[in-house]
């Protein structure tokens, strides 16, 4: 998958689970210190990053990603 | 440039009285932590400014709140740290941006959990320092100031305690929400009340210093579970004791060794060893409670009442038993039965029933009413003879409880004395003990309690007398001579210093050890005897030769020049016989002492309090009854004398059953010299003098054996 196709749609699912403008979520924003998420936001985002490329991540090492930038290169390992 | 403790002086002050605070990663999820602080520094109705900072939302329990820190238009003195762990970094580091300088980190997830935590302690520590800013925690429960002028609930405890005089600190966040709640059925108040943490940057330390310039504090609690910094916090402690006259009362957890693990699995921190623990609060005059109970009881005893002047107190009872007991707990602890004035025995002969006992301790009798115990108090608080009073009483069914306290707290509010109650019993005395309380007038459950805290007050009254203690300078010792022998171990590579060196490193601190010289033929060998002065003993110089007295290498009590001739060939033959290789040094003369008591001193370094001085009697009194005492070094003469009476077997020295006293000047010498040489070198992780022989008064002591480990 290409990499603008992955952003794109991990900043969808970024901005539906926390309720921002999926345009004004930038590559460096924090899921918690910039875009507000708490622990239980944290859970659903790695459930919907899963559910959204059918893929099935380590869980631990995924809560562990900080930003939006880490998180596509992240999943990027998973979907190629 | 200031260093960090400077720094902390000056940022301290905000963390107490802000004119605003940033919440800093807050949210709206009512009974978690980032909500219930705004929400408790609302209800506190703190004195100032509230900016909630919360990346999702738009406002918090109904305050407008802000996306970063850096987006509040106004100035902000303190922020609240409540974000994960994980990000607490990026937020400090907005907050240093922000020109804010000082700070609360409450979340958790650093030190305390290890690995990635220790990294993260370590980044948010850094980043303080570059901004010259000054953090509380992490991972703790905040802070209150329940001063009116700020009103300041910045923690997540359930509720403002009350005003008061009492400064609080504890490195329990969990401990300190039971303390309120002990605190608030008692009516007792704080003036500060801090829950401090891992204390990544402000320490307890910086802490006490803060609280002996507090005008609004009389009496400091400290509770500790590890101690980081012994000797810093001995320093402390002690500056601020003598400097303030302000007591301070310190519980500190892990008096077992299993209590110790237990606390170091929490904090992630070790628990240095208890006995040295308790030796260094003794002496800087802080004074170490067993429990909570016995902490606030003399915490009120503090903050509540005048000090007595001396030590001579009134108890006034309506119960016999109690008043012995109370008479036996004061006793104890060095106070005085008052002896009545004429006039006092007049008036209470006059005033209660024959039955009565007038006096001290006063029984005013079972069926007492009110105004019994007022003709009692009244009388005792006039006596010019009586310094404080302590108040005792049962419930029986004439006794006017709510009417006595009354009476307690009306007529000791016309003197400059301290008074004291015990109203026995629970359910029956609680109004009673209510209008104590709200009066007070500092109540207690057991009437030795009540005893025991008076005493403490004058106790403590007395060390302040005492000038602080002269460490002295000792300019005769030879730190080189030390230094050389041990650095040379040290080059190769040994951490076993055997008793030539030790000697020689004891020498150099001028500890009295044994005459000795090398002598390498039978005349040198004679002639040393001479001059060391018969008897002596001869000892092989070798390192080839490992049990000496096994093969004839040492021969004992030589007594003239023939013999140490004879003693010198036959150790040299023997020493031969053995091992005709050996490599030997010569052969060591040394003047014999065949009597004196045998005593040990060791030293050690401790992982906080850094070198710990060891005495104690020798032989059975060390190995089976463990009769030894520590202390801190550096030691004055003080201290050492201190050591010398403290152990159980103190009379040996100071003779009995017709022995004459040993020489305690000698021995207070070595102790004082030999703190000072742990203190000057930490590298010596062990050193043993033992046995160290104790002459008759005047002959000296000297040291028999020593090993030194490095």
């Amino acid at each position: 998958m290409e990499r603008s196709e992955l952003a794109k749609r991990v900043k969808k699912v970024v901005g539906k689970v926390l309720d921002v403008n999926p345009d004004e979520v930038s590559d460096d924003a924090n899921f918690i210190f910039d875009l507000g998420a708490d622990s239980a936001q944290s859970l659903e985002l790695v459930a919907s990053f899963e559910e959204e490329f059918d893929i099935e991540m380590d869980e631990d090492k995924a809560l562990e990603v900080q930003n939006v930038e880490d998180a596509i290169n992240f999943i990027g390992e998973y979907v190629d | 440039m200031a260093t960090r403790a400077e720094v902390h002086q000056k940022n301290i002050q905000n963390i107490f009285y802000p004119e605003s605070i940033a919440i800093v990663g807050t949210n709206k999820v009512k009974g978690t932590v980032p909500f219930d602080i705004v929400n408790n520094i609302l209800k506190a109705e703190f004195n100032g400014v509230v900016f909630p900072v919360s990346p999702g939302e738009r406002y918090i329990a109904g305050v407008k709140a802000y996306k970063y820190v850096t987006d509040i238009p106004d100035e902000v003195d303190l922020a609240i740290l409540v974000f994960p762990s994980s990000v607490c970094h990026l937020a400090l580091e907005q907050c240093g941006q922000k020109g804010i300088k000082s700070v609360i980190v409450i979340s958790a997830g650093f030190k305390e959990v290890g690995g990635v935590g220790v990294e993260r302690e370590k980044r948010i520590k850094q980043i303080a320092e570059k901004y010259d800013m000054s953090f509380i925690g992490p991972n703790c429960l905040g802070v209150i100031n329940p001063d009116p002028k700020v009103r300041l609930n910045a923690s997540f405890a359930r509720r403002m305690p009350e005003d008061g005089s009492i400064g609080f600190l504890s490195q329990s966040g969990a401990l300190c929400t039971a303390v309120l709640d002990y605190a608030y059925s008692r009516h007792i108040g704080f003036s500060k009340f801090v829950s401090f943490g891992n204390k990544a940057d402000i320490s307890e330390i910086d802490l006490l210093y803060y609280l002996r310039d507090d005008p609004r504090t009389k009496v400091i609690l400290l509770y500790l579970e590890e101690v980081s910094d012994g000797k810093g916090l001995l320093e402390a402690a002690e500056n601020v004791i003598r400097e303030s006259g302000k007591p301070i009362l310190v519980l500190k957890a892990g008096r077992t060794s299993k209590g110790a693990a237990a606390a170091a699995s929490h904090t992630g921190s070790l628990a240095g060893s208890d006995e040295i623990c308790d030796a260094g609060f003794e002496q800087a005059g802080m004074i170490r409670c067993d429990n909570l109970e016995e902490m606030f009881n003399k915490a009120i005893a503090f903050a509540y009442q005048p000090v007595p002047k001396s030590n001579r107190m009134a108890i006034i009872t309506n119960a016999g038993g109690p008043g012995v007991l109370t008479t036996d707990a004061a006793i104890e602890g060095g106070l005085e039965l008052a002896d009545f004035s004429e006039e006092t025995t007049k008036v209470l002969k006059k005033s209660l029933p024959k039955t009565a006992n007038i006096k001290n301790p006063v029984d005013v009798i079972g069926d007492a009413r009110a105004d019994r115990y007022n003709v009692a108090l009244s009388a005792a608080f006039k006596d010019d003879n009586v310094d404080s009073v302590c108040v005792i009483l049962t419930p029986q069914s004439m006794t006017e409880i709510d009417l006595i306290a009354r009476e307690v707290a009306k007529v000791s509010s016309h003197y400059d004395k301290p008074v004291f109650a015990s109203f026995m019993g629970e359910a029956d005395v609680a109004e009673g003990v209510d209008v104590l309380q709200r009066n007070r007038i500092p109540h207690y459950l057991l009437p030795e309690s009540m005893a025991r805290s008076l005493a403490t007050v004058y106790q403590f009254k007395e060390y302040l007398k005492k000038k602080k203690k002269e460490v002295p300078a000792l300019s005769d010792v030879d730190k080189e001579a030390a230094e050389k022998v041990l650095s040379e171990a040290k080059k190769e590579g040994r951490n076993y210093l055997p008793e030539a060196e030790a000697v020689k490193i004891l020498q150099a601190y001028k500890l009295p050890v044994l005459k000795s010289k090398v002598a390498k033929n039978e005349e040198e060998a004679a002639q040393y005897a001479q001059e060391i002065g018969y008897p002596v003993v001869m000892k092989i110089m070798s390192d080839d030769v490992v049990h000496k007295s096994d093969i004839g290498g040492v021969v004992l009590n030589i007594e003239n020049d023939q013999e140490a001739k004879d003693a010198y060939n036959s150790i040299m033959k023997k020493v031969k016989d053995h091992n005709p290789d050996a490599k030997i040094d010569g052969i060591l003369v040394t003047q014999m002492v065949t009597s004196g008591e045998e005593v040990i001193l060791g030293a050690k370094q401790d992982p906080s309090f850094k070198g710990v001085v060891m005495f104690g009697l020798g032989g059975i009194f060390v190995e089976v009854f463990k009769d030894v005492t520590f202390k801190v070094a550096p030691l004055s003469e003080d201290d050492a004398e201190k050591m010398l009476s403290e152990i159980r077997g103190s009379q040996i020295l100071y003779g009995v059953r017709g022995q004459a006293p040993r020489d305690i000047a000698a021995l207070k010498d070595a102790i004082v010299r030999l703190s000072k040489l742990v203190d000057d070198f930490p590298e010596i992780k062990e050193l043993d003098i033992n046995p160290m022989l104790v002459q008759e008064e005047g002959k000296g002591c000297y040291v028999a054996d020593a090993r030194i480990l490095i």
